[in-house]
């Protein structure tokens, strides 16, 4: 068996084993009768076969919305989120990065609100924007605008002058040399903080959907509405589809990022 | 008679380093006649690549002038070209797009643009890399993408800073005949900045040999060898030779002075 055959085994055995032990042990009564491990109950952690028949419930139409109609609410909000966040704050650490004075005016302002913890403003962004999608595109936007615009800061600070010089020397003027240098110099930082940067949008989506209520939806209200009736099923069917968005999301924004950045030397493929 | 080209007058520079004057060039003078290629000779930290700096107007002068076509250089002057010692072909761009640079800010576009671009790729042999980026390419090649795009815009005058400076031997002259070959064409007056002096030998027409900081000017020599140079067979023969030891007795000096 070759090497990498033999990883892609011992990750199945893991998971096999895994949702096994699961669904055996939270069927035996006894199991949570031993003193420390009372959660293995199925109240507490429901179980794998209870999971499968919940997921396919909360598809069909005797729900009033759809596990499916929660999930494109949340990607939605997500992807809204990240596009308003990447090129805001895109255009924001470009102009702080390119004009000293400017970037010494806010830098006080900028450390304090990206010191305060984002998840502190919930409350605060849903009497504002309300329980909708706006609150959950506001949350995604707050956390994606800083981690967006500090590397794009960085980028544009740390333009080569010599490529600015040389692009003089062949005639550039001033306009020319933001186009064909300083933005792509600085995109190619921004680039490189796509791939976190979905993942955050998402966390602020759900965060935002356990505040937001019915009339905001997604896979967070479903988990914070599994909460009230105390149904850890659907608990573990959000828990479950939400991990495999958010690895379905970031692979892609990883694509993007490779096709993009492709000329740099890491990207290059070996051999 | 050529007519005078660029005119170095008294030119000095003085660095700033915490707090301290450093002075790098002091008190050049040198006049650099139309299509004449002048190489610039010195130690490390003798302030060649200041002076060439100072004529490219990206750093001014501290004392004195450096006159291009009659006019006091302020900005980076239109009609020079500057090929960097250091990597600066864009990463970000295809080769066929870098060398194209120059065509795009001046607004040359088009059929027009791609003649041009595709005859200098040709011309530096780089044929069947015109899609590359520079990451796949050797520094050998990434400094011929850079040199034909400096001279795609056809730069009258050309400075040079160590270009080659980073390249083995075997590279080296490969780019030396290239540059020659070029110059015969085009006759551009350039000024190389080289620690090298079997490159400036077998390049210039005159080569400057300047002095441990604050660099001055220590000898003007005239190389006397014919055009057109053939890079390899030039180095065996006597006259190179004596040329080479001629400037090494200066240059030597200057190497052995303080050494460490």
């Amino acid at each position: 068996m070759n090497e990498k055959l033999k990883i892609n085994f011992w990750r199945l055995a893991i998971l096999v084993v895994g949702v096994g032990a699961w669904e055996w042990l939270t069927g035996i009564k006894a199991v949570s009768k031993i003193p420390g491990l009372y959660f293995i109950d199925p109240f507490f952690i429901s179980r794998p076969s209870k999971i499968v028949e919940r997921f396919f419930y909360l598809n069909s139409d005797k729900v009033r919305l759809t596990l499916w109609q929660m999930l494109l609410s949340t990607v939605e909000s997500t992807f809204i989120g990240f596009f308003v966040g990447v090129s805001t704050g895109f255009v924001a650490g470009l102009v702080l990065g390119r004009n000293d004075r400017l970037a010494r005016i806010f830098e006080p302002y900028i450390i304090a609100f990206n010191s305060l913890p984002r998840i502190a403003l919930v409350p605060l962004v849903t009497m504002i924007f309300g329980f909708g999608l706006l609150a959950k595109v506001v949350l995604a936007w707050m956390i994606v605008f800083f981690i967006v615009f500090f590397n794009t800061f960085q980028g544009a600070r740390s333009v080569d002058p010599d490529l600015i010089h040389s692009a003089r020397f062949l005639g550039a003027r001033e306009g020319q040399i933001m186009r064909t240098v300083i933005i792509p110099s600085a995109l190619a930082w921004t680039f490189a903080s796509l791939t976190p940067s979905i993942s955050f949008a998402l966390i602020g989506v759900v965060i935002g959907e356990f505040i937001g209520g019915e009339s905001g939806g997604g896979i967070g209200y479903l988990i914070i509405s599994s909460l009230g009736t105390l149904n850890s099923a659907d608990m573990m069917v959000s828990l479950i589809v939400l991990a495999i968005t958010g690895i379905v999301m970031a692979l892609g924004i990883k694509q993007v990022e490779m096709r993009l950045l492709r000329w740099r030397p890491e990207y290059q493929p070996k051999g | 008679m050529s007519r005078l080209r660029i005119q170095i007058g008294d030119l000095s520079k003085t660095f700033r380093e915490g707090g301290r004057e450093v002075p790098a060039v002091s008190r050049v003078s040198l006049d650099i006649l139309d299509k004449e290629f002048v190489a610039l000779v010195g130690p490390s930290g003798c302030g060649k690549s200041t002076i060439l700096n100072m004529i490219g107007g990206l750093i001014a002068p501290s004392d004195g002038q450096v006159l291009i076509d009659g006019s006091a250089v302020r900005d980076v002057p239109r009609q020079v070209g500057y090929v960097f010692q250091k990597d600066t072909v864009f990463p970000w761009r295809t080769v066929t797009r870098n060398i194209a640079l120059g065509l795009e800010y001046r607004g040359v576009a088009g059929p027009e643009q791609e003649r041009r671009v595709a005859e200098a790729i040709r011309l530096a042999g780089l044929s069947g890399f015109e899609e590359a980026f520079p990451a796949t390419l050797s520094g050998g090649m990434r400094q011929r993408v850079a040199l034909m795009r400096t001279l795609i815009v056809e730069p009258e005058i050309l400075l040079m800073d160590e270009p080659f400076g980073a390249l083995d031997t075997h590279t080296k002259l490969g780019l030396h005949a290239e540059l020659l070959a070029l110059w015969e064409a085009k006759h551009q007056t350039v000024v190389f900045v080289t620690h090298d002096l079997s490159e400036a030998i077998t390049l210039a027409d005159r080569i400057v040999v300047l002095t441990r900081r604050p660099g001055k000017i220590k000898l003007i020599h005239e190389v006397k060898l014919p055009r057109p140079r053939d890079v390899i067979k030039l180095r065996e023969t006597d006259e190179y030779a004596q040329e080479y030891s001629q400037i090494w007795r200066v240059l030597g000096e200057e190497f052995a002075e303080h050494a460490p």
